[in-house]
């Protein structure tokens, strides 16, 4: 059923149960392949992005050719270069991708407004009801590809389904440059084949209990009766057995309707340096705040989230009197909490931090005891136009400069 | 202990100290009362290591002695009784109290009373009175304007002066600054400031409600606490210490527009609009109209909630200056507002992103500032 673009059958579906359809791209080897992109150099062999093994590097991404060698993303750099001696390894640069993968969120936002961006490198698109303005609509979906070739430079996997769960499988399934297209109804049957594994929430722990329950595809999952997934996991049983039967109704969020927003960010390499900490708080800080900004929100809860070098992961939130879309609240909320959860001088892996609650907020509450902020509030809206004129990285604050790094 | 007083004085005794008792709380003693003889009177305590209160009632004691009972058991208990005369009789070796009333009769299981902690008395130095009535006019004028939320201490406490023949409290939880100034009973004999927890103050308003003669307040050397001593009962707080910001630089000293409106009719506006403002993050926008030739000033109310759909409404005014919009927070006025028992209000604001000050028309002591929510767009 996949690579077909015959068109369904929708006749019988009651009216309250539109059909859906939901595409999902991933880019593939995404920072890996905008290096190549920018250096031609580099085309076709080995590429390894990550920090180097002198600094307990991991391998952020790798080319397809280096993948070839075992090479994985995550994997200590240091064991990449053992399995592909002669891999080019090049250090990543954040802002770059950033810039690219906005240009190819630009083209998402041409076929349908109803867009998640996921990660950096991936995205849901809702082109529900879009037929009339784009023709058939996996038509449409291999254009959206087609386009992200061809304007951008870079090869996407493209997963066209009717709900978000089996769109994200079937564009993992043939990459890199896959179209894999799973027709209205035949959900459960495209992913009976697949390992269980594949499945969203299906992790370590419950992959065993479900081998132990004789559970090695999806098909063999949605074949147990629910009663018996209730007994072994839970009230998740339920939910597993229609996820095993392709059934997923939750929508495309965007951001604008959005409960919260967060950026986080995965170091190279397992941080301990509370200076370096603190100032990766003010850069997500500034980030989530121009989000909320630009989305005309502000939030009351302020989370903060710590991920150690074990993956074990610490969230903790603390809500304000006031909503608030300013940088330097959340800022300072997210430090407060970060100096009283942070086990100093244990390592970091990532930091997130994030803005929940949140509402539409035409009007703020001015505070009594400083009178900056209605001006910072026009720096920030100033600072936020700059940005959006001249790239991301135009103007920073000078705190967030690294004396290593280049001002290109 | 042998004691015995009416059921009706015990339970009223109970309702003022229970007030101290933690909901919860890692030492069990703190979840108890102190049932203790006091002289001729029955005293009874609870504290929650923050504020502690001590609470005599008339008593016949035949035999002293005292004994720390679980709060919810006594206060439950004595609260369903008949009114009637309570006879209580402990057993000290076991520290169980044996209670008998009309028909009914009871043992209740005790902790130790030495375990219990010590709710200090009032020392005569450092010590000012006022009157009760007007304590607790200043108590209600001045902690809605502190802060609920613990993330500045400070905040969550209403600093007092006292200087001369008079104190000022204010209180602010950083968008919002009451200060409310009151006569003291006698000068003090040298100045002080303080801050006491807003949550202390709202309980002594309350314990105060039937309380004639003058509240005394206390504040023992190094102790880093302040005792108010009323006729029956005594109040202990501990202090908030820090440095309560320089409110002062925040009041603004001059103003483009005064605005005077009946205190009562702008309430009742407030409130109406508050119906659409809850449901928009209690925006209400003020609309300032100078007279003209068309229409007498007046002032116009708005609120719009995207969901439910928008009302005006209008009150009148005098208005000297010019005309301005801003925009409020509607809890905040229908707070102030409620607690100003003089018939009209001034208004006075400069710029719809410069705080607001409301001042009762004719007494000076009191001021409110509220800053504005501000159109960020």
């Amino acid at each position: 059923m996949a690579n077909q673009t015959r068109k369904p059958e929708n006749g019988s579906e009651p009216a309250h149960k539109r059909l859906r359809w939901i595409l999902h791209i991933d880019l593939d080897a995404f920072f890996a392949s905008v290096e190549e992109l920018l250096n031609p150099d580099l085309r076709g062999k080995p590429v390894i992005v990550g920090a180097s093994p002198a600094h307990r590097g991991v391998v952020a991404s790798a080319s397809y050719a280096a993948r070839e060698y075992g090479v994985r993303s995550a994997m200590p750099t240091a064991r990449a270069l053992k399995l592909c001696p002669h891999a080019i390894l090049v250090p990543p640069r954040h802002h770059v991708y950033g810039e690219f993968s906005d240009r190819v969120m630009v083209i998402l936002r041409d076929f349908s407004p109803v867009l998640e961006q996921v990660s950096i490198d991936e995205a849901l698109l809702d082109l529900t009801g879009c037929e009339r303005l784009w023709g058939p609509i996996p038509d449409a979906a291999r254009r959206i590809q087609q386009r992200v070739m061809d304007e951008v430079g870079l090869s996407a996997s493209v997963g066209l389904a009717s709900n978000k769960l089996v769109a994200k499988i079937a564009s993992d399934l043939r990459k890199p440059r896959g179209f894999v297209y799973v027709e209205h109804g035949r959900e459960a049957e495209f992913l009976a084949p697949l390992p269980v594994e594949r499945l969203w929430g299906v992790g370590k722990v419950t992959a065993a209990a479900l081998h132990r329950l004789g559970v090695e595809t999806i098909g063999d999952l949605a074949t147990l009766p629910e009663s018996a997934l209730v007994e072994a996991f839970g009230p998740h049983g339920a939910a597993l057995k229609y996820r095993a039967l392709g059934q997923d109704d939750s929508p495309v969020i965007t951001e604008w309707q959005a409960k919260s927003v967060s950026n986080e960010e995965t170091f190279a390499t397992d941080q301990t340096d509370e200076e370096f900490l603190r100032h990766e708080l003010l850069r997500l800080s500034d980030k989530v705040a121009a989000r909320l900004r630009a989305n005309g929100q502000a939030g009351r809860t302020v989370r903060l989230k710590i991920r150690y070098h074990d993956f074990t992961t610490v969230l903790r939130s603390e809500t304000l009197p006031m909503p608030t879309d300013s940088a330097r609240d959340i800022y300072e909320t997210a430090l407060a909490l970060w100096r009283k959860h942070w086990q100093k001088g244990r390592a970091v892996r990532l930091v997130g931090v994030g803005v929940a609650n949140l509402e539409s907020a035409p009007y703020r509450q001015l505070g009594l005891f400083d009178d900056t902020h209605p001006r910072e509030d026009k720096l920030a809206r100033t600072l936020d136009e700059i940005r959006d004129k001249f790239g991301r990285d135009a103007i920073r604050r000078a705190s967030l400069l690294r004396p290593d790094e280049d001002s290109d | 202990m042998k004691v015995s007083c009416l059921q009706d004085n015990l339970a009223k005794g109970l309702s003022i100290v229970q007030r101290a008792v933690p909901s919860r709380s890692s030492l069990p003693i703190l979840g108890t009362i102190l049932v203790a003889t006091d002289g001729p009177r029955l005293k009874l305590a609870a504290t929650n290591l923050e504020i502690g209160i001590n609470c005599w009632i008339g008593a016949k004691v035949e035999d002293e002695g005292a004994v720390a009972i679980p709060a919810r058991l006594l206060v439950d208990f004595v609260n369903s009784l008949p009114p009637d005369r309570i006879e209580m009789d402990l057993n000290v070796r076991t520290n169980t109290l044996h209670l008998k009333c009309a028909r009914f009769e009871a043992n209740m299981n005790g902790m130790d009373p030495s375990d219990f902690p010590v709710i200090p008395s009032p020392e005569e130095n450092n010590r000012v009175s006022m009157d009760a009535d007007v304590l607790r006019d200043v108590i209600r004028q001045v902690t809605i304007a502190a802060a609920t939320d613990e993330s500045r201490p400070v905040l969550t406490g209403v600093s007092v002066t006292v200087e001369g023949g008079q104190a000022t409290f204010a209180a602010a939880d950083g968008f919002r600054l009451s200060v409310r100034t009151a006569p003291l009973k006698e000068t003090a004999a040298a100045p002080m400031t303080f801050i006491v927890p807003a949550r202390a103050l709202d309980e002594l308003a309350r314990i105060a409600t039937d309380q004639e003669d003058p509240v005394e307040m206390c504040i023992p050397e190094g102790r880093n606490q302040i005792l108010f001593h009323l006729s029956s009962v005594d109040l202990v707080s501990q202090l908030i210490e820090g440095r309560f910001p320089d409110y002062k630089q925040i009041i603004p000293r001059t103003f483009t527009t005064r605005t005077v409106m009946n205190t009562g009719e702008l309430l009742q506006a407030v409130k109406t609009t508050n119906i659409y403002a809850r449901e928009a993050s209690n925006i209400v926008k003020l609309r300032i109209v100078p007279a003209s030739d068309l229409a007498p000033a007046h002032v116009e109310l708005n609120a719009t909630a995207a969901q439910v759909g928008d009302n005006v409404g209008e009150v009148d005014a005098t208005v000297e200056g010019q005309g301005l919009e801003i925009a409020f927070n509607s809890r905040y006025l229908i707070d102030v507002l409620s607690v100003i028992s003089e018939a009209q209000v001034a208004l006075e604001t400069t710029t719809p992103s410069s705080p607001g000050v409301i001042r009762p028309v004719g007494s000076n002591d009191f001021l409110h500032v509220i800053m504005p929510m501000h159109i960020t767009q």
